[in-house]
C-alpha cells in the first residue's frame, strides 16, 4: 500500500512533464519489448516481458537479459513507477486498464498492417522515448534493406504461410506486404478470411502453392500446433525443395528483422522461379534436383528447412 | 429373448452397410472440391496426383480412425456395461478415456512420445488401464451405480485437472490450449501415421473384449451361475480391462477423448439384440462407428471455423440423450 501511495505521488510529480524524456519505461508487449530496447537509452528500460528473453520468440533476447522482466501483471508494474508505460492493444487489457486508472502515462501500441506504418509504429516510440534519431536510423536502415532486394518476377511465385495450428498469414497483414515485397503471391489473401485466417490442411495442400512458408521453430517443444507442420500431407513441399522454413518471430513484431525474413523468402522465391524456367525447357541430361539447390540456396542460418 | 440368429445376422449386416455408407461419406466430405472417382484412380494406378494426395493422405485416415475410434468406444461401453451390470458405464462418464488423455498428454508433452513413437498409445493404454481396474476393483466390492458413478466422475475430475496441470507445465507456448482436444477430441488432420500407431492396440483390445462375449451372457446369470458355467469373473474382468485399455488408451492417444458414444450405443441396440449382452458387444461396435463417423462428418458440414471439436457434437448428441436415461432409472428404481 505504502508503495502504491509513493507511485501515485511518483506518478503526480511526473504528470506536469509528460513530454519529458521518461527516465523508467516498462513494456507489456513483446513487439514493444523489441522496440523499446531497440530504440531506448541504456537505464531508461525499468521492465520487459519475460517473453523478451526467449530466443525462440524474441529477437532481443540478448539484450533482454540485462533488464529486469515481468510477465504482465499491475503488481509489478506500479512498484517500478515507470514514467511511460508500452503495452499492445490486444494484450494485458485488463493490466493496462488498472495503469490507466492509476493514472500512469501507457502508450498503446496497434498491429501495424503495412510497412508504412511499422516505420511510423517506430517513428512514434522512438519520439516518446526521447531518441527519435535512433528511430530515424532504424527506419532508413529497414528501408535500405528493402530497397536492396531482387525486383520481383513478372509473374510472381504464389505461396502460402502455414503457421502452428493452421494459422496463416492473411490479406492485409504485415507478413503479407513482407512476401509482396520480397516477389511471393500471397494465395491465402484470397482462402483465408481475415488477416490470422485459420486453413484446413487440404485447403493449403488443395491450392498448391509454389512455396510453402512453414513458420516452425526446429527445437519447439512437442505440442499439437507444431506437429500439423510435419503433416505427410506436406511431404511433398519438403521433398521437392518448395517448403521453406522462416521462424515466427521474423515477422511478427516490428524490427530490422523483417529486412531479413524478406531476404530469404526472396531468395526462396528466385530458387523456385528458376525451377520453373528450367523444368519448362529442360536442359539435357536433365535438371538437377530442386531440393539441393533450394538448400545451399537459402540463407538458413542454423534453421534447414525442414 | 426374441431375436433370432438370424435377425441378429441381418442386423450386423444392416450395420456393416450403414458403416461402409458413412465412410465412404467421409472421405467423400472435405474442405477441397475432390474428384472422389479420379483420386481413387489415381491412388489405385500409384499415380502421386494431388486428389490422390489429399484422398491418401487426408480423407482416409481420418475416415478408419472415425471407424476404428468409434469401435473402440462402442465396443467398450457395451463390455463395461455388461460386466459391472450398470446401464451408466462407458469410458467417458467413468473416467476412463479422462485417464487415457492424462497418459498420452504426458507421453506426447515430455518428449517420450518424440523419442519412441509408441510411447503416445502406451501412455493412453496405461491411463485407460489403471482407471478400469481401479472401476472394476469397486464395482467388484459390490459398489452400487451411485458410488460406481460418482467413483467414475472423481475420477474424471481428477484426470481432467491432471491434465490441465501437465499441459500447463508442458514446455511448449501451445500446450495450454490444446487441453480442448484432449478433452473433447477431433479428427481433423490426423494422418496416417496415427492409424498405423493406434490401429493394432485397437484391434487386439477389440478382439479381447469380443472373447467375453459369452461370459457376459452368462453374468446375466448372476456371478455364481457364471462361474459354475466356466466362465470365472476374475478371468473375464481382466480381459474386459486389457481389452479396454488398449482400444480406449489407444483411441484417445491420437483422438482425444470423445464423450458419449460408449453410453449411448449400447441403449439404442439393446433392444435389437434381445437384450443380451454378448451379442451387443459387436453391434455397439458397429453403431459405435457410424455415430462417430456421422458426427466428424457433421463437424466438417457445420460452418464454424476452426471446425468444432467432435466431442462437441456427441455431447450434444449424447448430454440429452443421458439425461432422459437418468430419469428413466430414477423411475424404474422407485
Amino acid at each position: 500500500m505504502k508503495q502504491l501511495a509513493v507511485a501515485l505521488v511518483a506518478l503526480l510529480f511526473c504528470a506536469g512533464a509528460t513530454q519529458a524524456k521518461p527516465a523508467r519505461v516498462a513494456s507489456l508487449n513483446l513487439c514493444a519489448d523489441e522496440l523499446v530496447l531497440r530504440l531506448a537509452d541504456p537505464g531508461q528500460v525499468a521492465s520487459v516481458t519475460f517473453l523478451a528473453r526467449d530466443p525462440r520468440s524474441s529477437n532481443v533476447a540478448a539484450l533482454a537479459r540485462q533488464v529486469p522482466v515481468n510477465r504482465g501483471l499491475a503488481e509489478e508494474i506500479v512498484p517500478l513507477a515507470p514514467d511511460l508505460v508500452i503495452v499492445g492493444a490486444y494484450t494485458t487489457r485488463t493490466t493496462t486498464a488498472l495503469l490507466r486508472r492509476l493514472g500512469l502515462e501507457v502508450l498503446e501500441l496497434g498491429v501495424p498492417q503495412t510497412l508504412d506504418e511499422a516505420y511510423d509504429q517506430i517513428r512514434l516510440v522512438a519520439a516518446r522515448l526521447g531518441t527519435p534519431e535512433r528511430g530515424a536510423a532504424l527506419v532508413d536502415e529497414m528501408e535500405a534493406a528493402f530497397a536492396h532486394l531482387p525486383a520481383p518476377a513478372a509473374q510472381p511465385p504464389s505461396a502460402i504461410v502455414l503457421r502452428p495450428n493452421g494459422f496463416t498469414a492473411g490479406r492485409g497483414s504485415l507478413p503479407g506486404e513482407v512476401m509482396a515485397r520480397a516477389g511471393l503471391d500471397n494465395l491465402a489473401a484470397r482462402l483465408a478470411t481475415d488477416r490470422l485466417g485459420q486453413l484446413a490442411l487440404e485447403e493449403v495442400v488443395w491450392a498448391q502453392p509454389d512455396v510453402l512458408v512453414v513458420n516452425a521453430a526446429p527445437d519447439a517443444p512437442p505440442s499439437l500446433a507444431d506437429d500439423l507442420l510435419t503433416h505427410p500431407a506436406l511431404a511433398a513441399f519438403r521433398s521437392s525443395g518448395r517448403s521453406v522454413s522462416l521462424p515466427i518471430r521474423l515477422w511478427t513484431c516490428v524490427g530490422p528483422q523483417l529486412a531479413e525474413a524478406a531476404a530469404r523468402l526472396a531468395a526462396a522465391a528466385d530458387t523456385v522461379a528458376k525451377a520453373a524456367t528450367e523444368t519448362a525447357a529442360p536442359p539435357p541430361g536433365g535438371p538437377p534436383s530442386a531440393p539441393s539447390r533450394i538448400q545451399t540456396a537459402l540463407p538458413t542460418t542454423g534453421e534447414a528447412a525442414r | 429373448m426374441t431375436a433370432s440368429p438370424l435377425s441378429h445376422k441381418a442386423l450386423i449386416a444392416t450395420l456393416c452397410v450403414g458403416v461402409a455408407v458413412l465412410l465412404i461419406a467421409s472421405v467423400a466430405v472435405g474442405y477441397a472440391p475432390l474428384d472422389l472417382g479420379a483420386a481413387i484412380a489415381d491412388l489405385a494406378a500409384g499415380r502421386q496426383t494431388l486428389p490422390a494426395l489429399v484422398l491418401a493422405e487426408l480423407r482416409l485416415p481420418r475416415a478408419i480412425l472415425g471407424a476404428a475410434v468409434g469401435f473402440s468406444l462402442g465396443i467398450t461401453g457395451a463390455a463395461l456395461q455388461g460386466l459391472m451390470r450398470n446401464p451408466l458405464a462407458d469410458p467417458g462418464v467413468v473416467g476412463v478415456s479422462g485417464a487415457a488423455a492424462l497418459g498420452a498428454v504426458v507421453a506426447f508433452y515430455f518428449g517420450f512420445s518424440s523419442a519412441f513413437a509408441l510411447a503416445l498409445p502406451l501412455g493412453g493404454l496405461i491411463g485407460a488401464g489403471l482407471s478400469t481396474a481401479f472401476l472394476l476393483t469397486l464395482a467388484g466390492r459390490g459398489a452400487g451405480t451411485a458410488t460406481l458413478i460418482l467413483a467414475g466422475v472423481a475420477l474424471s475430475s481428477l484426470s481432467g485437472a491432471l491434465t490441465a496441470l501437465a499441459l500447463n507445465l508442458a514446455p511448449s507456448p501451445y500446450a495450454a490450449l490444446e487441453v480442448v482436444f484432449w478433452l473433447m477430441g477431433s479428427l481433423s488432420d490426423r494422418s496416417l501415421a496415427h492409424v498405423a500407431l493406434a490401429l493394432p492396440f485397437m484391434a487386439v483390445g477389440w478382439a479381447l473384449v469380443l472373447t467375453t462375449g459369452r461370459a457376459l451372457d452368462a453374468l446375466t446369470l448372476g456371478e455364481d451361475a457364471a462361474a459354475s458355467l466356466g466362465f470365472p469373473l476374475r478371468r473375464v474382468r481382466l480381459l474386459v480391462i486389457g481389452g479396454t485399455a488398449m482400444a480406449v488408451g489407444a483411441s484417445v492417444a491420437v483422438a482425444g477423448a470423445i464423450g458419449f458414444v460408449g453410453l449411448v450405443v449400447p441403449h439404442l441396440m439393446r433392444p435389437f439384440v434381445g437384450h443380451r449382452p454378448g451379442r451387443l458387444l459387436l453391434a455397439s461396435g458397429l453403431a459405435g462407428a457410424a455415430l462417430t463417423l456421422g458426427a466428424d462428418i457433421a463437424v466438417r458440414l457445420i460452418p464454424t471455423r476452426p471446425e468444432l471439436k467432435l466431442g462437441v457434437v456427441t455431447a450434444l448428441i449424447g448430454a440429452p440423450f443421458f439425461l432422459a436415461l437418468l430419469r428413466h432409472l430414477k423411475v424404474d428404481g422407485e
